[in-house]
């Protein structure tokens, strides 16, 4: 940077004379980063996977999302609610159960 | 919009604090604009592209134009200014290959210069010619301006001044008289004559299409208020004998296409009526409440897309033709409201049943669904269809009341109330604007026939209807004082604006959704008021929004000036002058006022009463703005504000 400005004309001829060029060994154009190696490769994305932008946005997509809510089929109060998860059993009474 | 790890975020979404640097993409990220969520994204780029380099040497020049004083002699005020322009004209090139995100955070970067780069030298009643300024090009490449009789558009090319000075100490000079003049800083190119003698150009219509530099301009007949009733046109609403749109191309005025409605009324001031999106023109036609899409072709043709009002498809006028048992009875709705996974045969014949509009009650027929067809019952007297809108947006009414309660009984008292009992109400609903949300979306404004072509709707009930166009359905329906609505409003009103990409300037407008401070202006302004719901409808009045109405001027960056906004804002209206010149305070710094702007003559003691009115003209990315003056009864003092 230094030896960039030192040709430039000037007003004043003392300007820009206190810069020395930096240090050579430590030009930080100079270094590359540590480039990170994976020791796996479990999240490697699918072969065929394409990312790409999603169309719409996000402003439709809310009222896309808020009108399917509200379109959603409701249930009736009255009718019976079946449990979602099969693997959940009833409690079963402690007395019968502590021998 | 949403992105994945790899692409970068939409550069109308952020907005950084001053202190950050440029923010890139890193991991999933929902790209809304608030400044908060552009803190600490930053992702290392171990391989600098070429543009580094380039803006790089760009920043460079610029911070060297800033420290003036330290540059020798060499470098005359003039070439100073020249390079200024260079610069900030290079970094505004639109359509050029770096408009990619990377290119536009730096463009929020450099705009930080602008604090120090502002027009604060003032040329008080510049010999303007005698003509009616409208605006000057979002890209910086013309300023359009009419003639006083309305006939003729002349164009000028905004330009910076070049001049020299001889001698010692040159720095500073202030300008001579000779370059204190309307041609140092803008070229005529053109003069072209529009108008003839009954039509006249409409002075507050003017949109720019910046791919072509196409101008579309409008010419108007006198209104009148008294029409004879017509078929297909609602009362209430003046006609204009005819309006024509003329699509100019500004490089050399040649006049590529022109589009005319007779008899007809769209809302030409400011505007107001038609919406641009990229090359899509929607024009909302009042008068016979249709929508009428147009494309702007690359070769300077308009071309008819569709129109949207009695029929939504484009084959429902034929289709309700051959049937020719429909001239006997009503008949209502497209296919697509039949439906079996949401409606039953019950709520058929229900809609169906109200899809009559009773004609000032005389007795009309109705229509009975059946599994092999549909029976017909002849009517008593012929009465007027609902048009294709009005009947999807009843359907969605229907739907979604219908929708809202599961059990049968208590759905017909819900319909009852939300439905039958407002269905005369939404059945005198007039389409009074519309927008493009994207190219697919409209945002139709519906409303009663009072409020239709007045500016203040705070009286009238108003709603807002989201319309799919290649589907016909509409996909969402709000009232004014919807919370729900609002609070999109409130996140999501960059996406209101719906900008095309290739718009560059457009992009840096300030909004509560892409600044903080905006943000804070908003809340503080909510929590102000006593009615949340007057202060929703109060905020709904903004949308939808009306297209180039704004500047793009960075001196109207609420992050980096404060302003008083009754007195100036990016929004091009006119305003009530006052004496006292506005002040530009920074942002960063609280109290250093950074810029004034006096419109008018200095002294202006003796005709402090008379009302005056004022509008700006701010060039987009050169600092420099126009400020026009108008006095009832006296000349017109045109202003030019610059930075010397």
């Amino acid at each position: 940077m230094g030896s960039l400005l030192d040709d430039w004309p000037s007003y004043d001829p003392h300007n820009f004379s206190q810069l020395r060029p930096a240090d050579s060994s430590a030009q930080p154009s100079k270094l590359t980063p540590v480039t990170y190696r994976p020791t796996h490769n479990k999240t490697l994305p699918p072969p065929d996977q394409v990312i790409s932008t999603e169309a719409r946005n996000i402003l439709l997509r809310h009222f896309y999302q808020k009108s399917e809510e509200k379109f959603r089929p409701k249930r009736a109060a009255s009718d019976h609610l079946t449990p979602e998860h099969s693997c959940k059993q009833p409690r079963c009474d402690y007395a019968d159960g502590a021998d | 919009m949403r992105v994945s790890a790899t692409a970068a975020p939409s550069p109308t979404r952020f907005r950084r604090a001053a202190s950050l640097p440029p923010p890139v993409a890193c991991g999933s990220i929902d790209v809304q604009g608030h400044q908060r969520r552009c803190e600490g994204l930053r992702a290392p780029n171990p391989h600098p592209s070429p543009w580094c380099k380039r803006t790089l040497l760009l920043l460079l020049l610029v911070i060297l134009l800033l420290s003036c004083r330290f540059v020798a002699c060499g470098f005359p005020g003039s070439c100073r200014h020249r390079y200024a322009e260079v610069v900030l004209a290079e970094l505004h090139v639109p359509n050029s290959s770096a408009s990619t995100c990377w290119y536009f955070s730096l463009i929020n970067l450099v705009r930080h210069f602008y604090e120090n780069l502002v027009p604060s030298y003032t040329i008080c009643d510049i010999d303007c010619p005698d003509h009616s300024l409208r605006k000057i090009t979002d890209d910086g490449r013309y300023l359009v301006s009419f003639s006083r009789n309305l006939q003729d558009i002349i164009v000028y090319r905004p330009t910076w001044l070049s001049f020299s000075f001889k001698g010692e100490n040159c720095d500073y000079q202030s300008l001579t008289q000779k370059a204190k003049k309307f041609d140092s800083f803008f070229t005529q190119l053109y003069s072209v004559s529009l108008g003839s003698s009954s039509e006249f150009i409409c002075k507050d219509f003017f949109l720019y299409l910046e791919d072509h530099q196409f101008g579309l301009f409008a010419t108007s007949t006198a209104q009148s208020h008294e029409v004879p009733a017509i078929e297909g046109a609602i009362h209430g609403v003046p006609s204009i004998e005819k309006i024509t749109f003329h699509l100019v191309r500004l490089k050399d005025g040649v006049v590529m296409d022109e589009k005319s409605f007779c008899n007809d009324f769209v809302n030409l001031a400011h505007s107001m009526g038609v919406f641009l999106y990229e090359d899509l023109l929607c024009i909302m036609s009042l008068r016979y409440q249709t929508i009428h899409i147009l494309q702007v072709r690359d070769s300077g043709n308009l071309v008819d897309v569709r129109n949207i009002g009695s029929f939504c498809l484009e084959d429902d006028e034929l289709f309700l033709n051959s049937h020719a048992q429909v001239l006997k009875f009503k008949f209502c709705c497209a296919s697509d409201f039949f439906d079996d996974n949401i409606v039953t045969n019950d709520a058929n014949i229900h809609f169906l049943q109200c899809m009559i509009v009773p004609n000032k009650g005389k007795l009309v027929g109705s229509v009975h669904e059946s599994a092999n067809g549909i029976h017909h019952e002849p009517v008593a007297q012929a009465s007027s269809f609902l048009t294709g809108i009005k009947q999807r947006l009843l359907s969605f009414i229907f739907h979604k009341a219908w929708s809202e309660e599961a059990d049968p009984i208590l759905r017909v008292q819900h319909l009852k109330k939300k439905f039958y009992f407002h269905f005369q109400d939404y059945v005198d609903l007039i389409m009074w604007k519309a927008q493009f949300l994207d190219r697919h979306h409209l945002l139709i404004k519906f409303g009663s026939v009072d409020g239709g072509v007045s500016r203040s709707t705070d009286q009238h009930p108003a709603f807002f209807a989201v319309y799919n166009m290649e589907t016909t359905e509409i996909i969402a329906f709000y009232q004014n004082s919807s919370e729900e609505l609002y609070s999109l409003f409130e996140q999501f009103y960059d996406h209101f604006h719906a900008n095309s990409r290739e718009s560059v300037h457009a992009n840096f407008i300030s909004s509560h959704s892409n600044n903080i401070h905006a943000l804070e202006q908003l809340w503080s302004m909510k929590n102000k008021q006593n009615s949340f719901s007057q202060f929703v409808k109060k905020m709904m009045t903004s949308i939808p929004y009306t297209c180039q109405s704004q500047s793009p001027s960075p001196y109207f960056d609420v992050s980096l000036f404060r302003y008083d906004e009754k007195l100036i804002s990016s929004t091009d209206r006119h305003r009530h002058s006052t004496d006292h010149p506005i002040k530009f305070i920074s942002r960063r710094q609280p109290n250093a006022l950074k810029f004034k702007i006096k419109p008018g003559l200095e002294t202006s003691g003796a005709e402090a009463r008379t009302k005056k009115i004022c509008s700006f003209l701010f060039h987009p990315y050169l600092p420099m703005a126009l400020s026009i003056q108008q006095t009832y009864m006296q000349p017109t003092v045109v202003n030019l504000h610059l930075r010397m």
